[in-house]
């Protein structure tokens, strides 16, 4: 029974009772005593660890919705614009230019011996360049003859050369929906859409990014999320198939993985039958780092895509409503089947139409079997009003607000898909706890990277890239914020009484800042260093 | 190649049926995409082998499920060698955007796109704030338009939804059925040479004209492309081989979409149209188009 005494320059425990603290005493992985140095000599003999003490602790952070599959997209090359960490801490610095990602890709080319083997990236967003869209010359100009596809970062388009367009057998003279062409016709090497998307993926062979889980795939997620200060990631969703059953009880018995998991059941995978059954029994195979219980449905697609649900005055540009991935009858019965059988739902709604669908639903299912406490959270749900808030918050259900948009996309929603005045309500963090519901604040990664002091700085400071702040009423407090990726996100999970606080009892998980998120300049909080985490006691240094 | 025949329609209209009906009556083999098994009323006993994504049926049909890659699907399928490929799109999908993969897909020939509605609910959905759209999405491009559960409907409803589609879509076949029962030859076209008077009269599906066309030599791709853009809505199909640029190519045109894929071996040159009553002759105009 060693008590190991860790020691900080601050300590903001998230715990109404003991909110600051500099020592923090662990036994067994667990926090044993929080308080001044009064503590290190309460719990008998202990080890002092000062090696943080000129650093601020915080509860480890939670990730409430990532894909553990980022780790494994890092075995392609990164084509995206911002800069971005890999799993090994490599920075790439972000290409933000047409030249720049074809000269990229001409580096990793030459670097390819066989001639056969396909070159894929990811990552890419044209909606940040201005001027012409990448065209099959500009990837012919870095091969030919080796199939090259580029996926973009919205995983709904990618970018051939000519060499996937003839093995595929689209040409100039095919005249079909997703193949986009110029102002001549002639094939731009555009693809959009499963149909045309899928064709190229089979016809160049294993993409590589669709593959299923492996654990060092796994552990490359891990450590791209604890140097970040994760401690608890989400992976929302995950098919649960024995396949990435056994990767993610694999990676998470090794004594260093670094981090909690919580993948959510992808609903669509199975009928209800076989998915209650299939989640009522793995509800029990929880252990410390890998917690079953959630299921995650997905109500629409996304705003950026144009595939969001919208209420009117529908999308800014005109385009057409987005698509329902589930009738509303039917996103009713799934939610009543897997409400009565006691399941956590995570709701993905990024338009208003779908985050008003699925509360309606929700309200139906809990009127027809009351059951106190569900928490079913909305994930996403963008562009919720203060009337749809307020109906959650009557229904008892969770937000986690996608904040990274504000600054990724905020500019073009503010002039392409949302105008103006109605982009001001995205991700309304302040609406959502003004209204009283409880809060949460994620990156989705891989769309956006993980990074919760960065979230953070979004939801604090709405700050996009233009340099616009984006609605300034639905700024939060950096308490509030910080409270948003620790307990809030803990309690969208139902591990709040485990995690998300520094409390006696609940797990020894820290985040180790070189600076004190809530006192730094709200601009500053996404500059400060994570210098390591500690989980369940384990200390992992950040570099 | 196998027909392929997209079945689309909302939730509820009784697609499951009409693919439980196919399976059961097993007059064919019948190749069938699904989105999810647990539908499916498959008797037992008529199971022979099953694996995750496919179930195959002492009486020669076999099932698959879709997964997230349709175009793997409809190959794993092809592999069955049915004599008739149905693909059973989600309640709220746009059957027009799956039937465009037969067009690329090699070894598929598209047949008549088919939404069932519900005849008792159609009208109501059009009206409702949350599915219209998509109901006029799924009905926008169907060549065969199934009112089922007519023994259900008032007489109010179905009017309604006679309406609706006589709006909507009044381009498309109409059948009116219940228990979502139809004539085999529904799900095929059955061109016949001569146009019927009217279209709103008879129960069963009304026929389609054909036309063969065959070039005296080489087509001139630039020309054919702008022919085939300029095609009025009466022709629902072209299929066939013609030599563009010295390759054999198939040509497989719906709804204004078309594709060229390298013409299988053998394949005698020619296009063979099916359109409806209202199809122009297509001679003169492809004639235009020869090199």
């Amino acid at each position: 029974m060693s008590t190991t005494v860790f020691v900080a320059r601050r300590i903001v425990t998230m715990n109404c009772s003991i909110p600051l603290a500099t020592h923090l005493a662990v036994r067994d992985g667990r926090i044993i005593g929080v308080g001044d140095a009064s503590i290190a000599s309460q719990f008998g003999p202990a080890v002092i660890d000062d090696r943080f003490a000129d650093s601020v602790m915080t509860p480890g952070f939670v990730e409430g919705h990532g894909h553990a599959i980022d780790g494994q997209m890092w075995r392609a090359p990164y084509a995206g614009y911002y800069p971005r960490t890999a799993p090994d801490g490599a920075h790439h610095a972000g290409l933000r230019s047409i030249a720049a990602v074809t000269a990229d890709l001409r580096r990793h080319e030459a670097a390819l011996v066989d001639p056969a083997q396909p070159l894929i990236a990811w990552g890419f967003d044209p909606i940040y360049f201005d001027g012409p869209r990448m065209t099959v010359a500009d990837l012919d100009s870095v091969s030919a003859t080796r199939p090259i596809i580029v996926a973009h970062v919205s995983g709904h388009i990618y970018n051939v050369n000519s060499a996937v367009l003839e093995r595929c057998g689209f040409s100039r003279d095919s005249n079909i929906d997703g193949l986009l062409r110029d102002a001549a016709g002639n094939l731009t090497g555009e693809l959009q859409g499963p149909a045309v998307m899928g064709r190229a993926a089979r016809t160049v062979g294993d993409a590589g990014l669709l593959r299923a889980l492996d654990v060092p795939g796994l552990r490359a997620y891990g450590a791209i999320a604890r140097r970040v200060g994760v401690t608890t990631s989400t992976d929302l969703a995950n098919a649960l198939t024995e396949t990435n059953l056994t990767a993610l009880r694999g990676a998470t018995a090794e004594a260093d993985f670094p981090i909690r998991l919580v993948p959510a059941m992808r609903a669509r995978e199975y009928s209800l039958t076989d998915g209650i059954a299939l989640i009522s029994q793995l509800r029990s195979q929880s252990t410390d780092k890998l917690h079953f219980g959630m299921v995650k449905l997905v109500v629409d697609g996304s705003i950026q895509g144009f595939t969001a649900r919208l209420r009117w005055p529908g999308y800014h540009n005109g385009a057409a409503n987005g698509l329902w991935y589930v009738a509303p009858a039917e996103l009713g019965a799934i939610v009543e089947a897997y409400h009565r059988a006691g399941v956590q739902l995570h709701i993905h709604t990024n338009g208003d139409e779908a985050s008003e669908l699925a509360t309606e639903m929700v309200g139906r299912a809990i009127a027809a079997h009351p059951r106190p406490d569900h928490r079913h959270t909305l994930q996403h749900c963008q562009m919720a009003d203060e009337a749809i808030f307020r109906r959650m918050a009557a229904n008892g259900m969770c937000v986690n607000l996608f904040a990274n948009h504000i600054y990724y996309w905020g500019d073009q929603h503010a002039a392409i898909t949302m105008g103006p005045s109605r982009a001001q309500r995205l991700d309304a963090c302040a609406t959502a706890l003004a209204c009283g519901v409880p809060l949460a604040i994620h990156s989705d990664t891989p769309v956006t990277p993980v990074n919760p002091l960065f979230t953070m700085w979004c939801a604090v400071n709405r700050l996009t890239p233009s340099d616009r702040v984006l609605g300034p009423p639905e700024r939060i407090t950096q308490a509030q914020a910080l409270h948003a990726v620790t307990l809030g996100a803990a309690w969208t999970l139902k591990l709040d009484h485990k995690i998300g606080s520094l409390d006696i009892g609940k797990f020894a998980d820290c985040a180790v800042l070189a600076d004190d998120p809530l006192q730094v300049a709200p601009e500053a909080i996404k500059d400060i260093s994570v210098r390591g985490t500690i989980l369940g006691g384990q200390v992992f240094a950040a570099s | 190649m196998i027909p392929l025949t997209v079945i689309g329609g909302f939730l509820g209209a009784g697609k499951t049926t009409l693919v439980n009906n196919l399976l059961r009556g097993a007059q064919k083999r019948w190749g069938v995409l699904v989105n999810d098994f647990g539908a499916l009323n498959v008797d037992a006993a008529l199971i022979e082998a099953q694996d995750g994504r496919s179930i195959a049926l002492s009486n020669g049909c076999v099932c698959c499920t879709m997964g997230d890659d349709l175009g793997d699907a409809l190959a794993t399928l092809a592999g069955y060698r049915p004599d008739h490929v149905v693909v059973e799109a989600s309640g709220v999908a746009d059957p027009w955007r799956i039937a465009q993969l037969a067009l690329v897909e090699p070894g598929f020939s598209l047949e008549p796109i088919v939404v069932l509605a519900d005849a008792m609910t159609l009208a109501a959905g059009l009206a409702d704030r949350w599915v219209a759209d998509t109901l006029r999405r799924q009905l926008g491009f169907a060549e065969l338009i199934i009112f089922n559960k007519i023994d259900q409907a008032s007489p109010a409803q179905l009017a309604g939804a006679r309406v609706a589609v006589a709006e909507l879509r009044p381009q498309a076949r109409l059948v009116e059925t219940t228990q979502a029962s139809i004539p085999l030859d529904a799900l095929r076209f059955s061109p016949v040479p001569r146009p019927q008077p009217s279209r709103f009269l008879a129960d069963t599906p009304h026929p389609f004209i054909t036309a063969l066309w065959v070039p005296p030599g080489p087509l001139d791709p630039v020309r054919l492309r702008a022919c085939l853009a300029d095609l009025p809505p009466s022709v629902l199909r072209i299929k066939g081989a013609v030599t563009l640029n010295g390759d054999a190519k198939l040509l497989q045109y719906a709804a204004e979409r078309w594709a060229f894929t390298p013409a299988p071996a053998g394949l005698p040159l020619g296009l063979i149209a099916i359109g409806t009553p209202e199809m122009p002759d297509l001679a003169p105009i492809l004639a235009a188009c020869v090199a």
